[in-house]
């Protein structure tokens, strides 16, 4: 008999729907600027790709400074916060259950309850994806819009380049981690039943 | 508990709060400037401008009272408009030129009167410091506009002193920046007349030499001439070290890659520029036109990033293909 627990508020399931647009927007346009040519644009023609980039990577860190300010106000925050004693143990275990007690029809490590929102490596690629990539993203996004506050060499290299550089591996890594997200959520009590959850609120322990 | 969550509240806005842009002087000359608050405006227009600031000028033979009308040679004429709203709008011309101009008619040594260069009243002053004038003059001495013609070419065949203002102020975004300076660049090098001042010889003029470029249009309003043919440093605003025409970039994939020489010059140029005179709004988010197609593809991470998202993308699937095997063993078995 599974239960039901409110996790997501309407705050969360408002900036979390903002949140994936902007995103879905901005690999999109990304993915536009770098692989179109002068003559061929990647979906979107290189210019327009540009400014729509950069539109939605502002109004993704006004989305990202409301995340943080909820999560500070809110209980939402909590499920955030990662105890590091005994985190490998339980990454494990939960690693192992979706590699082979998943098949097996084993019980869940790490269920949903009630003060249980996401499991450890849902935890933990969250907090990296919302408190280091993201932020990264932002900072070498911003820097590349403000050149002159970028170091001009390091290591033999311009540092606009290696800010552009990087800035697009951490596109690359949000993109692996949209993958992983969507598939993990296909993982509930049914295929759809987290995809519920996102619009309803409720969600299914199994 | 929360006055602290208060505090880290102020904390990470007081981290989100963007730095007004830096790097431009308060540009309060701009309103002020015009004829009418000029001290030596009406010193300048009795005298010098009398002549050279018109197109058609009287001259007067003192012995036999004779006055015949004239046409100012285009070289020699400053348009007074113009020039109040240069960045030198303020000066009286024999601040800049030698007191021979006080004779009528000129006397020939005025001819050969040597010109103040830039370096001569910005060089070393604190006011100017952000311009790095003393590494730019540097750089004018060891370009082929110096060097191979003993300072023929001096600052002012390209930036006019009577009505210079700088190129990024006058232009309504990147695009027409890059029309402008490449502008300045033809004014000589597409006019073989011009040429000749240098040269004796046939002196052919510069865009037949560009054909080899893949759509020559485009590039030539995408890129400043200065991009490909000089130095790059990105410690001053705009490289001077202008190469001679064999040391040129020519290949592609310089401009075309992963660490383009256009992120070190043209784009922090264009971008804070265009910034400083359109705003954020325009200038950096919705017309940013200082990105370049490919300068930030970079096989390596392509490959990596590529590589990384198709294993996401097959684990899933072996993954899925279990799931499905595991669920049909399950209702087989039921």
């Amino acid at each position: 008999m599974s239960k039901n627990f409110y996790h997501y508020p309407v705050w969360v399931r408002l900036w979390h729907l903002t949140n994936a647009i902007l995103c879905l927007f901005l690999i999109v346009t990304g993915f536009s600027m770098l692989y179109s040519d002068p003559d061929r644009a990647l979906v979107v023609k290189f210019q327009r790709a540009v400014s729509i980039h950069n539109v939605c990577g502002v109004l993704l860190t006004i989305s990202y400074t409301a995340f943080l300010i909820g999560n500070i106000f809110t209980e939402n925050g909590r499920h955030y916060l990662v105890a590091v004693k005994g985190m490998a143990e339980r990454l494990w275990k939960q690693a192992r259950y979706y590699g082979f007690g998943y098949f097996k029809g084993e019980e869940a490590p790490f269920p949903v309850t009630g003060t249980r929102k996401f499991n450890p490596l849902q935890q933990v690629s969250y907090v990296g994806v919302m408190y280091f990539i993201l932020p990264m993203l932002f900072v070498t996004g911003w820097a590349l819009m403000f050149p002159e506050f970028i170091l001009k060499r390091f290591l033999g290299f311009s540092g606009v380049f290696l800010t552009d550089q990087f800035h697009v591996i951490l596109g690359f890594l949000v993109v692996v981690f949209l993958c992983i997200h969507l598939y993990v959520s296909t993982m509930g009590k049914s295929p759809l039943s987290n995809f519920r959850s996102i619009i309803t609120g409720w969600q299914e322990s199994h | 508990m929360a006055i602290r969550k208060l505090l880290l509240l102020l904390f990470i806005l007081s981290l989100l709060a963007t730095p007004e842009a830096t790097g431009q002087e308060p540009d309060t000359v701009k309103s002020v400037r015009g004829a009418s608050n000029s001290l030596y405006a009406e010193d300048n227009e009795n005298n010098c401008l009398v002549c050279h600031g018109r197109l058609v000028y009287s001259l007067t033979d003192t012995t036999t009272g004779t006055t015949r009308k004239q046409l100012m040679s285009e070289h020699n004429l400053v348009v007074p408009d113009m020039f109040y709203n240069s960045v030198h709008w303020s000066f009286s011309c024999l601040d800049c030129h030698s007191e021979g101009f006080k004779t009528f008619p000129h006397p020939l040594e005025t001819r050969f009167e040597s010109s103040w260069g830039c370096i001569d009243c910005h060089g070393y002053d604190p006011n100017y410091a952000r311009y790095k004038f003393e590494e730019i003059d540097a750089e004018y001495q060891r370009s082929i506009h110096y060097t191979a013609t003993e300072g023929l070419i001096s600052c002012w065949k390209c930036h006019d002193p009577h009505y210079y203002n700088p190129l990024a102020r006058q232009a309504r975004g990147g695009r027409e920046y890059i029309i402008r300076s490449n502008e300045m660049c033809l004014r000589c090098h597409g006019n073989s007349d011009v040429m000749g001042l240098i040269n004796d010889e046939n002196v052919s003029i510069v865009l037949p030499k560009h054909e080899w470029l893949p759509d020559v249009d485009r590039h030539m309003e995408a890129v400043r001439c200065i991009d490909c043919h000089t130095r790059m440093n990105d410690s001053v605003l705009v490289a001077h070290e202008v190469m001679p025409a064999d040391s040129a970039v020519r290949g592609c994939a310089e401009c075309h890659s992963q660490n383009s020489i256009l992120m070190g010059t043209l784009y922090k140029y264009v971008s804070q520029e265009t910034r400083v005179e359109k705003g954020f709004l325009n200038g950096v988010i919705l017309r940013n036109e200082s990105y370049v197609i490919g300068a930030n593809r970079s096989k390596f991470i392509s490959f990596t990033g590529m590589f990384l998202i198709g294993m996401t993308i097959a684990i899933a699937m072996v993954h899925t293909l279990f799931r499905i095997i595991i669920k049909r063993k399950q209702v087989v078995h039921e």
